[in-house]
């Protein structure tokens, strides 16, 4: 009887939980369902039709796997899959490398020290990636951008190098555009987490007569953690947002060096070549990718959550 | 709590009629292939919401968008405001101009077409308007505008190229050119180049152009000349170069296929490459050429024309011109007798189905008033082009002499008898512009010149193929 | 012992160099955009690098000022005057920048602090659908919301923007990490006196997340005003331009004139960072906050 009545309780504990939780959902999940997930629920539909411009209607007609068999053979999309994981792959780990190392270097230093390198290592987050890319682009110019200029004048090369219209330069140029946007925010991270390292440990092990680099790497990087893994988090966010680079920069060239799977979706929906307007096929683009990410995130949030 | 439930409820609601209309929209989507006047709900005012649209002014509709490319001063704010606003001021209708930049306008018309919000109105020329856009069917056909005295107005050439296979005509030309190039003079004089070409024809053969450059390269130690590829803006440009030099082709004469794999285009890429003054350079397209030939970095700009001369890189600093003071000289492209075929280049409006009549018919209207009537002149001055007709508003206007006191454009009409062939209304056209700056690109980057134009070109013509 | 600390000290100067010198490659593209947006056309054009502007003009301004126009507001079919069209940029991405955050905060920390402490049924699905979109690019979505924006008229407006970014989860995210460490004690406390549901968040919770609210509002305001893809995507006219887009924009019609561009720039980064510089503290503080607890 009792037990019943518990139950019961229980029951309707659990559709008040119910309620609560989905009417404070609810704000969040109209924007989250009807700007994320309906469209990509859509974009997995439409992955399996040949969707197109011209013809008329939301889906064209069903093909199966017909887009996902010819991007596996398209080389373009291949080569943007590889770009885009290069840029990934390189740019995180330099970028909490990096902010780690500025952090440790800065984190003891004087107040408005502090503050000020704080700021200058956060200014191109917040000068804005358009307004950084248009000056990295004249900074870049094999004409006249700053960088041939000062080569050439200290003798260092003897014709310019064209940066952007090399394929062998092109991508890291990105690269190194992107890393500058993307490491003001870890900094900032790290050195508060730095400050909150629990200094008695420090010491503890200090007396016990460990190395600086002990300390580091057995204390302090350890109580980081938490930090890390939000910096990989959100690096690997950043690094998927570098569209406005190579529209702006070299929109996917020289010869594919710098197309991302990102910027090859665009450009088969949108760019005028005979090919475009294939909504089916880039959409199956964007699946792939979408595939690639996610299983990316469940991997980051696993090592999360096992820490 | 009250305040919460109000706006959940607010929310909930325009989750609602997102997804009625996410339902309305599907059910219209076939709506605008079919020039159907029955479908009142017309998608593309999303920008006016106007609760009066089409019934009511008898005049149709109120406001017509315009989207223009930088055809000379159709770029420029002041002075199509000055156009439109001659236009609103005769009929009453408004025109909202937006204005398309190369680097991504044709993106920006794609998305446009997607989300059902194409403008009325668009200015280019027939490669977008008649073989990209107008093939697709989404174009309005202008036959009924052109009448039997039009047609022995306009240059017959101009409207075969806005003339569809289908005989539906996507496109009123307004406007065309000759492309040719450009040379800095005063380089030229200190390298000691200006022996090899002939100020008075604009004209000069292919070793000519090898060896100024020669002179150039060995006056400056760097690249005089670049062989932009950094996209598909301004590719006549290269393409009338590569042709040139020993006689290639882009295309046969009947435009059914690409021959631009012709052994004479890969001899002229081979020259090019071995030339010490002359770059591939993937980091330029045409737009970016034009810039740094005006900046004085290069001494010679491929993607030259008649607008450029009189206002060089759209600077208002001066006509002919560098931003040193440097004189521009206009040339042909360099062949081997000199007998060159330049590019074309045709502009004139078209109009985008949106499905609605009214707005078809003001966009008529736009059209008449600025291709066949006194207004034509003003058109035409606008975009620092020459006339495509002899004549508008049947025989009354008479446009043989809209430029005659004008010196630089009656010195450029010296190479007006060297345009070539229009070529890009070839069927897979985007598809070729496209395959021939990315073999450009790989010519630059080292590739082996005759299997990357042979790959190039197999690529276009599968796109001809269909 | 004593070599130890000279090493030390020797790798300390050596860091402090390497740091200054990153310092200055780091404010260098800032730096350039601010002289370039004063130089004369001589000193842009010049092979040979030029420091600071031969001579300071404002002719870069002049020629973006009149460059485009636009009204300078338009609400309800209401339009102000006509104004430079930069300007207007501007106002459009503050107020796009402004409502993505406003909606964005309101609704992660609601969402945030359900997914935390309510027991909801479908809570852990929802949950890891929030993380693996999180770091979903839009480009994957792109062609669906287009079509979705001009199902719903949205297209060629601000919402067609706005909505996306407050639909991104990476809010609710993080909101929900922060309210994990609301203890569960107080809630029940509060429950026993009697306070409603929505009593309870405001009164409690709220208050408790505060910092988090912070983080999150500087990043999506940081994201909202960089997110030029979705701008170019679904703002084709020119009065509806926001700073990044319009910059883009001179620079696809313009070709390279690095000092209209140059102005631009300035006038798009120079406001933001003003703000960054005063609220610096708050900056850097709700930052960290948001990571402690991630």
């Amino acid at each position: 009887m009792a037990k019943q009545a518990q139950s019961k309780m229980s029951r309707v504990l659990q559709r008040r939980e119910n309620v609560a939780g989905y009417l404070f959902m609810l704000p969040s999940l109209i924007f989250f369902l009807g700007f994320v997930i309906i469209p990509m629920f859509i974009c997995i539909i439409t992955s399996l039709t040949n969707t197109n411009m011209h013809d008329p209607g939301m889906f064209g007609s069903f093909i199966g796997l017909k887009n996902f068999s010819d991007l596996a053979k398209d080389q373009v999309f291949l080569k943007g899959l590889a770009n885009t994981f290069i840029i990934v792959i390189v740019s995180v780990p330099t970028v909490c490398a990096f902010s780690l190392w500025v952090s440790s270097a800065i984190y003891k230093l004087k107040g408005p020290v502090l503050s000020a390198f704080r700021c200058i290592f956060y200014l191109p987050v917040v000068t804005g990636s358009v307004a950084v890319t248009v000056v990295w682009k004249w900074m870049y110019d094999n004409y006249n951008g700053i960088l041939n200029s000062v080569l050439k004048s200290t003798g260092i090369v003897e014709k310019g190098i064209n940066w952007l219209g090399d394929p062998k330069t092109a991508l890291w140029c990105i690269i190194l555009i992107l890393f500058t946007t993307s490491v003001g925010q870890p900094i900032v991270l790290y050195v508060s987490a730095l400050g909150n390292v629990d200094q008695t440990l420090v010491e503890a092990a200090q007396v016990d007569g460990a190395t600086d680099l002990q300390v580091f790497w057995k204390i302090k990087w350890a109580q980081m953690m938490p930090t890390t893994l939000y910096i990989l988090v959100i690096t690997t966010i950043n690094s998927f947002q570098c569209f406005a680079l190579i529209q702006l920069l070299t929109q996917g060239g020289p010869n594919h060096a710098t197309d991302t799977v990102m910027y090859y979706i665009y450009y088969t929906a949108f760019k005028l070549t005979e090919q475009s307007g294939h909504f089916g096929y880039a959409n199956a683009m964007g699946v792939v990718l979408a595939i690639f990410i996610g299983a990316l995130s469940a991997l980051q949030f696993k090592l999360a959550k096992e820490k | 709590m009250k305040l919460k439930k109000v706006l959940a409820l607010l929310l909930a609601m325009v989750m609602t009629i997102a997804l009625v209309a996410c339902g309305g929209g599907n059910q219209n989507d076939p709506a605008p292939s079919t020039p159907d006047p029955a479908p009142a709900a017309t998608p593309d005012d999303n920008k006016t919401p106007d609760p009066e649209p089409a019934p009511a002014e008898p005049a149709g509709a109120s406001e017509i968008t315009l989207w223009t490319y930088p055809i000379g001063k159709w770029g420029d704010e002041a002075t199509v405001k000055g156009l439109t606003d001659a236009f609103t001021a005769e009929t009453g209708i408004a025109v909202k101009v937006e204005y398309l930049a190369y680097a991504d306008g044709d993106d920006k018309v794609n998305t446009a077409i997607t989300a059902n919000a194409a403008p009325d109105l668009i200015m280019e020329g027939p490669e977008r308007l008649v073989a990209n856009w107008g093939a697709n069917g989404k174009m309005v056909d202008l036959s009924d505008l052109i009448d039997d005295t039009d047609r022995s107005e306009l240059n017959a050439a101009a409207l075969a190229s806005c003339t569809h296979t289908s005989g539906a005509i996507y496109e009123y030309p307004v406007v065309m050119t000759a492309h040719c190039m450009a040379i800095n003079r005063n380089a030229f004089e200190e390298a000691g180049a200006l022996q090899y070409i002939n100020e008075d024809t604009h004209t000069w053969t292919t070793q000519q152009f090898i060896d100024a450059v020669a002179a150039l390269y060995a006056h400056y130690g760097d690249t005089v000349g670049a062989v932009y590829c950094a996209g598909q803006g301004g590719d006549q440009g290269t393409r009338a170069l590569v042709n040139n030099m020993y006689g290639g082709t882009f295309t046969n004469a009947e435009h059914t296929q690409y021959t631009w794999d012709d052994p004479l285009n890969i001899k002229a890429l081979e020259q090019l490459k071995s030339m010490d003054g002359i770059a591939f350079d993937a980091s330029l397209a045409g737009g970016d050429e034009i810039a740094k030939f005006y900046q004085g970095a290069l001494k010679m700009a491929f993607c030259w024309n008649i607008a450029q001369q009189v206002n060089p890189n759209q600077a208002d600093t001066g006509a002919e011109k560098t931003v040193t003071g440097d004189d521009i000289v206009f040339m042909s492209f360099p062949s081997e007798d000199g007998n060159s075929k330049l590019q074309g280049g045709i502009w004139g409006f078209g109009i985008f189905d949106n499905g609605d009549q009214a707005r078809i018919d003001a966009a008529k209207e736009f059209i008449k008033f600025f291709c066949d009537s006194e207004h034509t002149v003003d058109a035409v001055k606008a975009a620092n082009y020459f006339a495509t007709r002899s004549s508008a508003a049947d025989g009354s206007v008479d446009l043989s002499g809209v430029w005659a006191d004008d010196p630089i454009m009656n010195e450029y009409t010296k190479l007006m008898p060297y345009l070539g062939d229009y070529y890009q209304i070839t069927t897979g056209w985007a598809a070729a512009r496209t395959a021939w700056w990315n073999m450009l690109q790989a010519v630059g980057t080292g590739d082996d010149v005759a299997a990357a134009v042979a790959a190039g070109a197999a690529e276009a013509n599968t796109a001809a193929a269909g | 012992m004593k070599s130890n600390t000279a090493r030390s000290r020797a790798y300390k100067i050596f860091s402090i160099i390497v740091l200054i010198i990153l310092a200055i490659l780091f404010l260098f593209p800032l730096y350039w955009i601010i002289t370039g947006a004063f130089k004369p056309a001589q000193d842009i054009y010049n092979p040979e690098p030029v420091w600071l502007p031969t001579e300071w003009v404002t002719k870069n301004f002049d020629n973006l000022f009149n460059k485009r126009s636009a009204p300078l507001y338009s609400i309800f079919g209401l339009s102000g005057p006509t104004a430079p069209a930069a300007f207007r940029w501007l106002i459009n991405t503050v107020f796009m920048s402004v409502t993505a955050m406003i909606l964005t905060c309101a609704t992660a920390a609601m969402a945030g602090y359900a997914l935390a402490k309510k027991r909801f049924m479908g809570r852990a699905i929802l949950f890891s659908l929030i993380v693996c979109a999180m770091a979903l690019p839009k480009q994957v979505i792109l062609i669906p919301l287009l079509k979705e924006m001009s199902a719903l008229k949205l297209y060629d407006s601000l919402w067609a923007v706005i909505f996306p970014t407050v639909g991104w989860p990476f809010g609710v995210f993080l909101m929900k990490q922060f309210s994990e460490s609301i203890p569960g004690e107080i809630l029940e406390a509060t429950r026993i006196d009697g306070a409603s549901e929505a009593k309870t968040f405001i009164t409690v919770v709220l208050p408790m997340v505060k910092p988090g609210i912070g983080a999150l509002a500087i990043f999506t305001f940081i994201n909202a005003w960089n997110d030029y893809f979705m701008q170019l995507v679904m703002l084709p006219s020119g009065e509806n331009y926001t700073m990044p887009l319009g910059i883009a924009s001179l620079q696809a019609e313009t070709s390279i004139d690095m000092g209209l561009l140059m102005a631009g720039a300035a006038l798009a980064s120079v406001p933001i960072i003003i703000v960054f510089l005063i609220f610096q503290k708050y900056f850097t503080q709700g930052i960290t906050m948001g990571a402690v607890k991630g």
